[in-house]
């Protein structure tokens, strides 16, 4: 009985504690408070979207506004009891859904690389739309040379929105980027108390809560109530860890296109890509490529173009097969077409030496 | 097959000109269960009380397991998994140790019964102090049986020890082409081929038609990098699950108390544990809060803490017991208790 009361009062006293401590709560931590310093870059994204009314779940059916990062300190500061917060506003890189544009990767790459390798900076989060992250996620965890943690992290639903997940979102983004076992893991996505690989996140639903997932693998980490906890770290080659130099790359990566190969196909849009530029071309499909598309494939490698099949079953590799080896066409592991894409595009910036790409492929 | 598949699958498995005295050894460790086990006739899938093969006949099945390393087998057992226990363990990881050290052994491979392999793997590989490969296999269906999985397996594993990238990776378990961590697999079907997963996190890797690949690493420690040593150990503390549900009764608790045994682990709860749970440790029991939901961590709470109670991470209760076990063979401290379930 003593026990149990003794039990009682420990549990009343730990309860009181944590009520005055929710009370007294500061909206920022007082100065000289020695917690983590983040940087939270805004590319914009749902999660910087506040729509008229609260129901409009699935993006903005009236007026939409994106605010300014400042917006998510003011309306959310419990991000100071985990780190010291600075914003910086780069949504002039977005498109119009809020992910990063393409032909802004190479500037949103470098401002993060200088963040990243401020001794002063311990993480860095940046928001994104949900759309494109994955494969914005996956070319900085190729050209960012830093093990400094950079978190990517999205929203399902508009911040305006009931039962919005974009602030719990941002503040495990950011407790992740604050926890020094983040280090040397590579560009991570953070989503529905979930951390997943940027190699391997790729958004499972279009606007459910379970919008980023691993398929075939699994996630690495988890943002829990109490703490965050990696389980396992990815082993393909990273970050700190690439050849691919930010600064060497070229001011327009080059041009690689994506094509189904479905068993009826025609060649010419594989004839036409080439026609048009392209250097390179990812054909993805679940089975093999139609006759006329491997003559296509036949007069573009006559070109130098190098060809990377990847796996519309969206789960598994493209095995290395005597088919497929003399076909001269590269197995693309287990990449999605978008990254297998981004892969190729850096990979050409070296080479276009097949037996190269196919290391690349292998290691990346 | 094409003359080109052929050449192409006997580069794969000859290393060129090797003479089979250079090969890398690897050792083969049976225990018995379902991949040495026969049925009446090759569609008995799930009844197969017909006697046992012996782990040179898996080899003998396998040839091309023999082109890529000599193969010593080594018979620990020859039961069901539902029989297997420390008493098997202990001389099972110390085995284990003596022959990984040898320079010719590129690493092992454990046959072993489904229902509890993960059990053993992880308690491998909380205690085999090596980085070289440990693959822990068995099959879905018994060797008898048509499409049976088990030759596939061991090729899977004996490929797996013999990938630089394998080492240091703790104890693997493979079946069905996939690599799994011990540190999270389980087993999810009754009988299907697709039956081990790694929940939530996922699998490490894969031992693929044309060659095995690793993506991942576990973070939790293991093998080289454990803390617990079987120097001296003959038995482990007696540690039991005990499983939650409406109106479970205290009974089992008390009962276990009585009869001896050092720790709990919960899966779930009952509000009739709450008292017997507080008499538990007050008799020196240790508690553990595990989860019987399959994924997910026990969150530390104020409450549990306030409970004096330790969480089991997202260990299913029956490996928590494991972890239990051997923690209890250097602590009973509750904040220790808490740092190992936190750190493997």
């Amino acid at each position: 009985m003593s026990t149990e009361r003794a039990f009682a009062a420990a549990g009343a006293a730990l309860l009181a504690a944590a009520a005055s401590a929710a009370q007294e709560i500061p909206p920022l931590p007082p100065p000289g408070i020695d917690l983590p310093h983040v940087v939270l870059v805004s590319v914009g994204g749902e999660i910087a979207t506040g729509c008229e009314t609260p129901l409009e779940l699935a993006g903005c059916e009236s007026a939409r506004e994106t605010f300014a990062p400042e917006t998510w300190t003011r309306d959310l500061p419990d991000l100071g009891l985990v780190a010291r917060v600075a914003t910086e506003d780069l949504r002039a890189f977005s498109r119009a859904d809020g992910s990063a544009a393409p032909e802004h990767w190479h500037g949103l790459a470098e401002r993060l690389r200088q963040l990243a390798g401020d001794s002063a900076v311990d993480g860095v989060v940046v928001t994104h739309g949900a759309d494109g992250l994955a494969d914005t996620a996956f070319f900085l965890n190729l050209v960012l040379p830093t093990r400094t943690p950079v978190v990517l992290v999205a929203a399902q639903r508009p911040w305006s929105a009931v039962s919005g997940d974009g602030p719990l979102n941002l503040y495990d983004a950011v407790r992740v980027a604050a926890d020094p076992a983040a280090a040397g893991k590579g560009v991570v996505v953070v989503a529905n108390q979930e951390v997943h690989a940027a190699r391997d996140a790729r958004r499972t639903s279009a606007y459910r809560m379970d919008g980023f997932g691993s398929v075939d693998l699994g996630l690495i980490g988890v943002a829990d109530p109490d703490i965050v906890r990696f389980f396992t770290e990815p082993t393909r080659r990273h970050t700190h860890r690439s050849e691919f130099e930010l600064a060497a790359l070229p001011e327009a990566l080059p041009a690689v296109e994506i094509v189904a190969a479905v068993p009826d196909a025609p060649g010419r849009l594989i004839d036409a890509s080439v026609a048009a530029g392209a250097k390179g071309l990812v054909v993805d499909g679940a089975g093999g490529l139609s006759g006329g598309q491997l003559e296509a494939v036949r007069r573009a490698h006559d070109q130098g173009i190098v060809v990377v099949a990847t796996s519309a079953t969206r789960g598994g590799r493209v095995p290395e097969t005597s088919a497929l080896s003399e076909s001269g066409i590269i197995p693309g592991d287990n990449l999605t077409p978008g990254k297998a894409r981004t892969l190729l595009r850096l990979a050409l910036t070296k080479t276009s030496d097949p037996v190269e790409i196919r290391r690349i492929f292998g290691e990346y | 097959m094409s003359r080109i598949q052929a050449a192409a699958v006997a580069a794969l498995l000859l290393p060129a000109a090797t003479e089979a005295q250079e090969l890398p050894v690897v050792k083969l460790f049976t225990t018995g269960g379902t991949i040495q086990s026969l049925g009446k006739d090759r569609l008995k899938l799930a009844e197969y009380r017909e006697g046992r093969i012996d782990g040179a006949t898996i080899v003998e099945a396998v040839p091309e397991a023999s082109r890529l390393a000599r193969i010593e087998v080594e018979a620990i057992s020859a039961v069901s998994s539902t029989r297997m226990g420390a008493e098997q363990g202990l001389p099972l990881a110390r085995q284990l140790m003596t022959e990984l050290e040898r320079p010719e052994v590129a690493g092992a491979v454990v046959t072993h019964g489904t229902t509890t392999l993960e059990e053993t793997a992880y308690f491998l590989h909380l205690t085999v102090r090596t980085t070289k490969p440990v693959v822990v296999i068995g099959s879905m269906r018994p060797w008898t049986a048509v499409s049976r999985d088990g030759p596939l397996n061991f090729l899977g594993a004996v490929r797996t020890v013999l990938t630089p990238e394998a080492a240091g990776k703790g104890v693997l378990v493979l079946l069905n082409d996939t690599i799994h961590s011990a540190r999270f697999v389980t087993k999810r079907h009754t009988y299907h081929i697709e039956t081990f997963v790694s929940p939530d996190v996922g699998p490490l890797g894969f031992a693929d038609a044309d060659r095995v690949v690793l993506y991942r690493s576990p973070v939790t420690r293991h093998t080289a990098d454990t803390e617990f040593d079987l120097d001296g150990i003959e038995e482990l503390p007696q540690v039991d699950v005990v499983y939650g549900y409406q109106e479970a009764s205290r009974a089992p608790i008390d009962a276990l108390v009585k009869e001896g045994a050092k720790g709990i682990i919960l899966a779930d709860g009952s509000p009739a544990y709450r008292n017997a749970v507080l008499e538990a440790q007050a008799a020196g029991v240790v508690v553990v809060q595990g989860s019987r939901k399959g994924s997910g961590r026990v969150v530390l709470s104020d409450r549990t803490a306030a409970r004096s109670e330790i969480t089991a991470d997202n260990l299913h209760p029956q490996k928590a017991r494991i972890l239990l076990r051997l923690a209890l063979t250097r602590t009973t401290d509750a904040r220790e208790l808490q740092r190992i379930f936190n750190e493997y």
